[in-house]
């Protein structure tokens, strides 16, 4: 843009333009220096010199990566100790929510958005079901032997689930006219949001099951996931409050002097409007409780990451720290990546609406 | 059809903290007619307008319509806003449905219309307003005159009795006005109570039965048009129409 005409991609065109800008040329090729030579350390470890079948550390180049760790670990990895000959259970559990993710994504069809919302809140439920076992047929697994993928899975579509119409509740009622209400709320809301989150697990475990009913009990993860489910509750409210709060009063007004009640008008006005303004808010919040789901190890839980932990100890494979981790950093990061895609693309589609909108009004008058 | 829905208001006051908008207000409000409110601004007509459909509470006098008492009970007052339509100086349509759904959402959701029938109706009031073709479109992609009258047809959709509309053309280019006003003189033919407040004056001698001149919280004059505008009695009255223009 700046450089002289004769920057071009010759070579004395490159020369010219080098001799206009030392300082920002010699940064250039610094910075792509360091970028190639880091590229390349890392195609070499992880590729090039890796190892992918062996049966211990020993069999495994010490030059590259030991994928053949994680390979022979995977399906323990994804499924915890639950027992081989029931895991077509938790195949399913597994995949219905990227199915349900990829119809999201498809083209409009009659009914796709009831199919959507109700697997999503269904979820929860039927994978809790199916995964326990105890009816319908199925043997009873118990929960102690979920774990890896799994069980991240479980707990973090779980709590998102579950947390979200309670969310929706917390936000409108910090809202409300009402000051008990609202001051209720506002102290629930801080309350949560003020302890560390291991702290909420902690108490969730050993709390929690004092305050059910005598014969009545929650499983291990059960608890984690009530505890998860009312801390991140807390900071969704407060991002869905402020969608609330942007959109004007001559909505609600309209919506009332149309007769639609109270919760007729935020179900079909109000609250349509606020998740939309607020959507990269809320699966920003959806990204970090999906990262929080690591805590439940410390209440003894085997979530993906603890259960890559402990198979770090394995004595035939030991001090394989890098590979681990850099195995459920790749895990996380897909996830993240699928959510912002998702994300991203309904906003795309939101503002499509908006512009080819304007572009029509343009024509017609 | 039944009798034309009238509305009585009795000594209704209305403060806003310490500041009094409405002055004991007392007015009988004919049935199947159009009356105009007029006054200089801040005179508490939007105030009175919304207690009407008790969008604004209020702390003394009644108000009926049709014989019901407007209260402050949540059940009541959806019941009655039913019968009541408003519409807006800023529009208030809801830009996240087309302006099919702005006009079907009520009657299906509310009256539990079929989908096939509530959109059946709608384009009937979309026609009758002038914006069928635009039918498909969010409110975004509408022009002011346009949206005033999709909103005048969502009002129309529930079948009000009584339709309330705070100056519904303030806020549009004179070319929509005109759009706007010639709707609202169309439904004025038809028999629904219409409570106007509006300084269009020609819209007032043409449609209205009746002016009421508001100042200060209080109506000082209640006349008809023509006489309203040929000789005013306050002085109020005076210097606001000279201040408005000629109708
Ligand atoms: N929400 C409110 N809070 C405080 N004062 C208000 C409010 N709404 C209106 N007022 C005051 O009440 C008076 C009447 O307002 P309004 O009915 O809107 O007047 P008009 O519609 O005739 O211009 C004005 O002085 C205005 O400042
Ligand atoms: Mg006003």
């Amino acid at each position: 843009m700046h450089a002289p005409s004769s920057s071009r991609l010759t070579p004395s065109g490159v020369l010219a333009t080098a001799r206009a800008y030392p300082f920002s040329t010699f940064l250039t090729v610094g910075l792509l220096y360091v970028a190639l030579w880091l590229t390349w350390r890392i195609v070499d470890w992880a590729v090039i010199e890796a190892t992918w079948q062996a049966g211990d550390r020993a069999g495994c180049n010490p030059e590259g990566a030991c994928w053949a760790f994680i390979l022979n670990r995977l399906p323990q990895f994804t499924f915890g100790f639950y027992p081989e000959a029931e895991r077509w259970r938790a195949w399913i559990v597994l995949l219905a929510p990227p199915a349900l993710l990829l119809l999201a994504m498809a083209p409009d069809f009659k009914g796709r958005r009831w199919i959507i919302a109700g697997g999503f809140i269904a979820y929860p439920v039927a994978a809790l079901a199916l995964l326990s076992g105890g009816s319908l047929g199925l043997s009873h697994v118990p929960s102690d032997q979920w774990g890896g993928l799994l069980l991240t899975m479980i707990v973090g579509i779980g709590a998102f689930v579950l947390s979200f119409p309670l969310a929706i509740l917390l936000a409108l009622a910090r809202l409300s006219k009402l000051p008990a209400l609202r001051w209720l709320t506002i102290g629930f809301i801080d309350f949560w949001r003020g302890m560390p989150l291991v702290a909420v697990l902690f108490m969730s475990v050993i709390m929690l099951p004092l305050f059910l009913p005598p014969g009545f009990e929650i499983s291990r993860p059960g608890l984690a996931l009530t505890g998860l489910t009312l801390y991140s509750s807390a900071y969704l409210a407060e991002v869905i409050r402020g969608g609330l709060q942007s959109v004007g009063r001559g909505q609600t007004e309209a919506a009332l002097a149309l007769s639609f009640g109270f919760w007729r008008t935020q179900t079909y006005i109000v609250m349509p409007q606020a998740l939309r303004a607020v959507l990269p808010g809320i699966v920003n919040s959806v990204i970090a409780l999906f990262k929080d789901t690591t805590y439940v190890m410390i209440v003894g839980l085997f979530d993906l990451l603890n259960i890559v932990t402990a198979a770090l100890s394995d004595a035939r494979w030991l001090g394989l720290a890098t590979e681990g981790y850099v195995f459920v950093g790749v895990i996380y990061w897909l996830f993240c990546f699928v959510l912002s895609h998702v994300s991203s693309r309904l906003e795309a589609q939101q503002s499509r609406v908006v512009r080819q909108d304007q572009i029509l009004t343009g024509s017609t008058q | 059809m039944t009798a034309p829905t009238s509305i009585k208001v009795r000594s209704l006051s209305k403060w806003f903290g310490s500041w009094r908008a409405l002055q004991g207000v007392s007015v009988d409000i004919e049935g199947g007619a159009c009356t105009v409110l007029c006054g200089p601004s801040g005179s508490g007509k939007s105030t009175f307008l919304r207690c009407l459909n008790g969008l604004e509470e209020w702390q003394t006098g009644e108000i009926e319509i049709g014989g019901i008492a407007v209260g402050d009970q949540p059940r009541a007052l959806t019941r009655l806003r039913r019968d009541v339509g408003m519409v807006f100086q800023s529009f208030n349509l809801f830009p996240h449905l087309s302006v099919l759904d702005n006009v079907t959402l009520a009657p299906r959701r509310l009256l539990h219309r079929r989908r096939k029938d509530a959109e059946e109706q709608a384009m009937r009031l979309l026609q009758r307003v002038g914006v069928a073709r635009q039918a498909d479109k969010l409110p975004a992609g509408l022009s002011g005159g346009q949206k005033q009258r999709v909103a005048i047809a969502r009002a129309l959709a529930m079948e009000p009795k009584v339709l309330l509309f705070d100056e519904p053309t303030s806020a549009l280019d004179p070319e929509s006005v005109k759009e706007v006003l010639d709707v609202m003189i169309e439904l004025a033919k038809g028999g629904t109570t219409m409570v106007v407040v509006t300084h269009e004056m020609g819209f007032a001698r043409r449609v209205a039965s009746r002016v009421l001149f508001m100042d200060k919280g209080r109506i000082v004059e209640t006349a008809e048009p023509e006489a309203f505008f040929t000789c005013p009695c306050s002085e109020r009255a005076k210097s606001f129409l000279a201040d408005i223009g000629p109708p």
